[in-house]
């Protein structure tokens, strides 16, 4: 055991000091750096430079937002797309990029955060720990079932509103006072 | 397949798909997805035929329906507008890919990545068992057995369980109106409750006598010199023994009143108590029934509200309620009874807003309703809230945050406020009305009372209209007491619905009927097991591997990877969602949880500590542990030194409000707790992570004697922990990388090798350093 160490005392600090800069460095994406373009099969595919000058071609990547509620137009997080993904790099500001990157980043992210705005509600019932929603979105009618009393309606800005159902989907309320008072007051509930 | 197609394709959709040239008879897989391309919300057919895979979007405008909602109740005809298909041959690599709502169904078309198909959380499984039909269907493996056909409706009403996989019906666990299954709280105290209720029935009366007595027999039959009521009693023509009688008899009815209110007030003193707590008791022992899922899932303090304040609320409307509405109905029943027979135009009049005012309570009371459940949610979150300022003191404090838990608190404390006053403020538009309804008759009453007198010249008497006035003043009471009574009532029933909803709340993971009760030798297989918290969160995946009875397994992995959830799995506190856990060759389902439960001991990474001393911890899963085996295993824990120490040794109390452990004292604490129970089973997850290398030492030797002849899992960051494993496993982002021997990994130079690399490496330079 002890002689591997030794032999590969090198390697194995440079591996570790490699290692440790991949998880705590920040690499930002830019469009000077980074070409992002649409691939036949609906994803985005990414060839990055990196600051080594190493140029790195991604078939996919994955796009997560960091601030998903509360600034999702920044911070936006580009990784290899399996498993727990390394993350390639940070876009810090996704005007910053040309329309047509940010057109494809936004398809992504839409594929993403799937999340229908409550347009109008037919009607809220609440039994047994339970409320059973019925609702118009801008995705289409439909009707869900909440669990209550466990912070599934949540705020997530000034009068916006989140929605988790049991099946995992999520509608949002984009502004409780658009809403008609009778809606309102059926929200009162959760609100 | 026929059958299990039609519960997913209507009908009128496979004769559309037949007439494309889709024979049903060719259909080897379908499922139903809920999204366009687009996102829009509708239904969208993939079917999986022997050379195709098919779509269909359907062109129906219904409503979708997500889990838990009723279905629609018609639905109209549904038939297919676009439709596309692909050639199998040209397909390879069906995968689902998880978003953070629903996923993507993704198939390489000709060796290019494509994603087919999104579909929403609601779609999650059944789209992962249609693309593993589809990846058997291309690679020509067998396709898994079919065998998990969930019910989705409950069979006693029809309507949809609101969580898949989880057969409650909430509608159905109301199985008697909320009021009368309080009432089977008082069963025990049938006849005290049958007193009280006579205690009633006779002040009732008494109360409804006394205006009559001092209106109508006074100022009618003894004032007016009424011979007809003294001949009867034979004492003709004394009045002034008449009016002593009146007198006494008057008393008599005031002193009887008084004897049976004490009665009652002792009656009932005993009995409300004694049924709060039952019903405490009943809510604290379902919340210990139920899953560990069901207490991540909420928060604390609002438990501990429903199990403390909510039981005493319950109670509240048969305390200040039920009894006194026995006695009011009676006294009003009797006095209107007495009003009708002396004059039934001034009984009219002192009734006929009754009505009314009944209507005008009835329809306020769905708004009380709401404003005490939103009194009653407030609180719940005011609770949640202190919880978490309290038990995270030490955090607030150490950030100096005081002042914004200070905020944050009185930003709901505000609230509470809000919601109290709106409740005060539906409770005086009662009181409003009832005052009214009070007023308005007594005025009434003395107007028309009085023109009776005028006018009649004689037949009405001034007797009377006392007598009425004496009424309406004794029936102020009961009105004031029936405008509160709703205000009761509400609150209790509001309260009891969420007690009932804990006792209902059945526990997701539930013992089997004649569940096995053996002795556990150890023997644990996993086999092929997937599990995730939440629907669309896979955390384990495929993971199989078999420990025998007796051996020590470790289990290695980057922080995150789910080696917690894993040894979860193994004690049950949460079900697989796929493939099965065996131990001893048979499923963990299949024994009993005492079984379970005493063959395995779990050290887990978060130490708790229970308030009692040290000696009743470390004796927690076995209460008649003798002191000498207490001692033992904590000596055999390396915590028997720490505890002489202490002044007050084993009988330290400790846990919350009790002395602070530190963090390794209380692993060790856990440890002895562990090895007390004598399991077949030990599970220790990073059981040593806090202490330091010689004690983990210590531990290790003592637990090597210990472990010989049970099988033990072990997690640990620290390899060296896990030197005598006799086998290892690596897992990464949940699924398992590597296993073997420690021998076997180091040869094998991959995961393992480099993480013991690291390490020896670190410490190798620590040692250069010294
Ligand atoms: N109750 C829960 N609900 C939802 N997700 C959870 C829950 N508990 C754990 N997770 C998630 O599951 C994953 C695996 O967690 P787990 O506790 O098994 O990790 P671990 O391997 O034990 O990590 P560590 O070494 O840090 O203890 C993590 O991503 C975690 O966020
Ligand atoms: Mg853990």
């Amino acid at each position: 055991m002890t002689e591997t160490i030794v032999k590969n005392e090198y390697d194995v600090l440079e591996q570790q000091k490699q290692a440790v800069e991949d998880i705590i460095s920040v690499r930002l994406i830019t469009d000077e750096n980074a070409v992002f373009s649409r691939t036949d099969g609906g994803f985005v595919s990414l060839t990055f430079t990196g600051e080594d000058g190493k140029t790195v071609e991604y078939n996919r990547v994955a796009v997560h937002r960091c601030f998903p509620h509360s600034d999702p137009n920044h911070y936006i997080s580009i990784r290899e797309p399996d498993g727990d993904g390394r993350e390639i790099g940070l876009i810090e500001d996704l005007s910053s990029l040309s329309d047509e990157t940010v057109n494809m980043l936004e398809e992504q992210l839409s594929l993403r955060y799937f999340t229908p705005k409550i347009i109008r509600l037919k009607n809220i019932r609440e039994e047994y720990g339970y409320s059973y929603w019925d609702v118009v979105t801008d995705k289409g009618a439909c009707r869900f079932t909440v669990r209550m009393g466990s912070g599934n309606v949540y705020s997530i800005g000034k009068n916006r509103y989140l929605i988790n159902d049991l099946d995992g989907n999520r509608f949002e309320i984009p502004d409780l006072y658009e809403m008609t008072p009778r809606e309102i007051k059926q929200l009162d509930l959760f609100i | 397949m026929v059958d299990t197609l039609k519960k997913v394709i209507p009908e009128s959709v496979l004769d559309a798909l037949n007439k494309r040239g889709v024979e049903t008879n060719s259909i080897n897989a379908a499922v139903c997805a809920d999204m366009t391309n687009d996102g829009e919300l509708k239904n969208i057919y993939l079917i999986l035929t022997d050379a195709r895979l098919v779509f269909a979007l359907s062109n129906s405008e219904d409503d979708m329906v997500f889990s838990g909602a009723s279905p629609l109740r018609s639905v109209s005809s549904e038939s297919i507008g676009e439709f596309y298909e692909y050639k199998l041959d040209r397909l390879t690599n069906p995968k689902i890919i998880d978003q953070v709502v629903g996923g993507l169904f993704v198939v390489d078309i000709d060796g290019v990545e494509t994603w087919l198909c999104r579909f929403s959380g609601a779609k999650l499984r059944e789209m992962r068992r249609f693309c593993k039909a589809l990846e058997c269907s291309i690679t020509g493996e067998k396709p898994p057995d079919e065998n998990e056909d969930d019910a989705v409706y409950c069979p006693k009403c029809g309507h949809p369980y609101p969580e898949k996989g989880r057969t409650v019906c909430p509608k159905c666990m109301v199985k008697r109106a909320i009021f009368f299954r309080i009432l089977s709280f008082f069963k025990s105290y049938r006849l005290r409750i049958v007193f009280l209720f006579l205690c009633m029935m006779i002040s009732g009366v008494l109360t409804s006598v006394s205006p009559y007595l001092t209106g109508s027999v006074l100022f009618d039959k003894v004032l007016t010199r009424d011979q007809a009521l003294p001949e009867k009693l034979g004492i003709p023509g004394n009045f002034t023994l008449m009016l002593l009688l009146l007198v006494l008899s008057i008393a008599a009815v005031q002193l009887i009143q008084q004897f049976v209110g004490v009665i009652q007030g002792r009656l009932a003193a005993h009995l409300v108590p004694g049924v709060v707590a039952k019903i405490k008791g009943n809510v604290f022992a379902s919340l210990q029934r139920l899953s560990i899922g069901f207490f991540t899932r909420r928060q604390t303090g609002s438990l501990m509200q429903r199990v403390n304040s909510d039981a005493n609320e319950v109670m509240g409307f048969f305390i200040d309620g039920l009894p006194y509405l026995i006695y009011n109905i009676f006294t009003f029943a009797f006095s209107g009874i007495i009003m009708f027979t002396l004059d039934w135009r001034l009984a009219l009049a002192s009734f006929f807003l009754l009505p009314p005012l009944f209507y005008v309570s009835y329809r306020l009371l769905p708004r009380l309703w709401h404003a005490h459940g939103r009194r009653s949610r407030t609180v719940r979150t005011l609770y949640a809230l202190l919880n978490d300022g309290i038990g995270g003191a030490r955090v607030v404090k150490a950030f100096g945050q005081e002042d914004h838990e200070n905020r944050r608190f009185s930003k709901v404390n505000d609230r509470v406020r809000d919601a109290e006053i709106q409740v005060v403020k539906y409770g005086n538009r009662f009181d409003i009305a009832y005052s009214l309804a009070r007023e308005i008759p007594s005025l009434l009453v003395w107007s028309l009372g009085a023109l009776l007198i005028l006018r009649s010249s004689g037949t009405f008497k001034l007797g009377e209209l006392i007598t009425f006035i004496n009424f309406l003043h004794m029936m102020q009471g009961p009105m004031h007491f029936f405008s509160s009574i709703f205000r009761w009532w509400t609150n209790s029933m509001n309260a009891a619905q969420r007690v009932f909803e804990i006792i209902d709340a059945n526990p997701e993971i539930a013992e089997k009927e004649n569940a096995l009760h053996t002795d556990i030798k150890g023997g644990i297989t996993l086999n092929n097991i997937s599990f995730g918290y939440e629907p669309n969160k896979t955390i384990l995946k495929n993971i199989s591997f078999s420990v025998k009875a007796g051996e020590i397994l470790g289990i290695v992995g980057k922080s995150g990877a789910g080696k917690s959830t894993l040894v979860n799995l193994i004690s049950r506190l949460y079900d697989v969602d796929e493939g099965e856990i065996m131990i001893d060759g048979a499923n963990v389902k299949d024994y009993s949880f005492t079984t379970l439960r005493g063959a395995v001991a779990m050290v887990s990474q978060e130490t708790y500590i229970f308030i009692g001393t040290i000696a009743e911890n470390i004796g927690y899963a076995c209460p008649d542990a003798s002191r000498k085996e207490i001692v033992r295993a904590a000596q055999a824990a390396s915590a028997h030194p720490f505890i002489c120490r202490l002044p007050d040794g084993y009988d330290t109390i400790i846990g919350a409000g009790g002395r602070e452990l530190s963090g390794g004292e209380r692993q060790r604490i856990s440890i002895a707790r562990a090895i007390l129970a004598d399991p077949q089973i030990l599970v220790l997850d990073e059981a040593t992570a806090s202490v330091d290398t010689e004690t983990e030492r210590a531990i290790q030797a003592s637990l090597e004697k210990l472990v010989r002849g049970r099988t033990t899992i072990s997690i640990a960051h620290r390899l060296s922990t896990l030197r005598n494993a006799d086998h290892l496993i690596v897992l990464d982002d949940g699924k398992l990388v590597e296993s073997g021997t420690h021998a076997e990994l180091v040869e094998k130079r991959g995961e393992y090798y480099k993480l013991l690399e690291l390490q020896s490496k670190a410490l190798a330079m620590r040692s250069i350093e010294d």
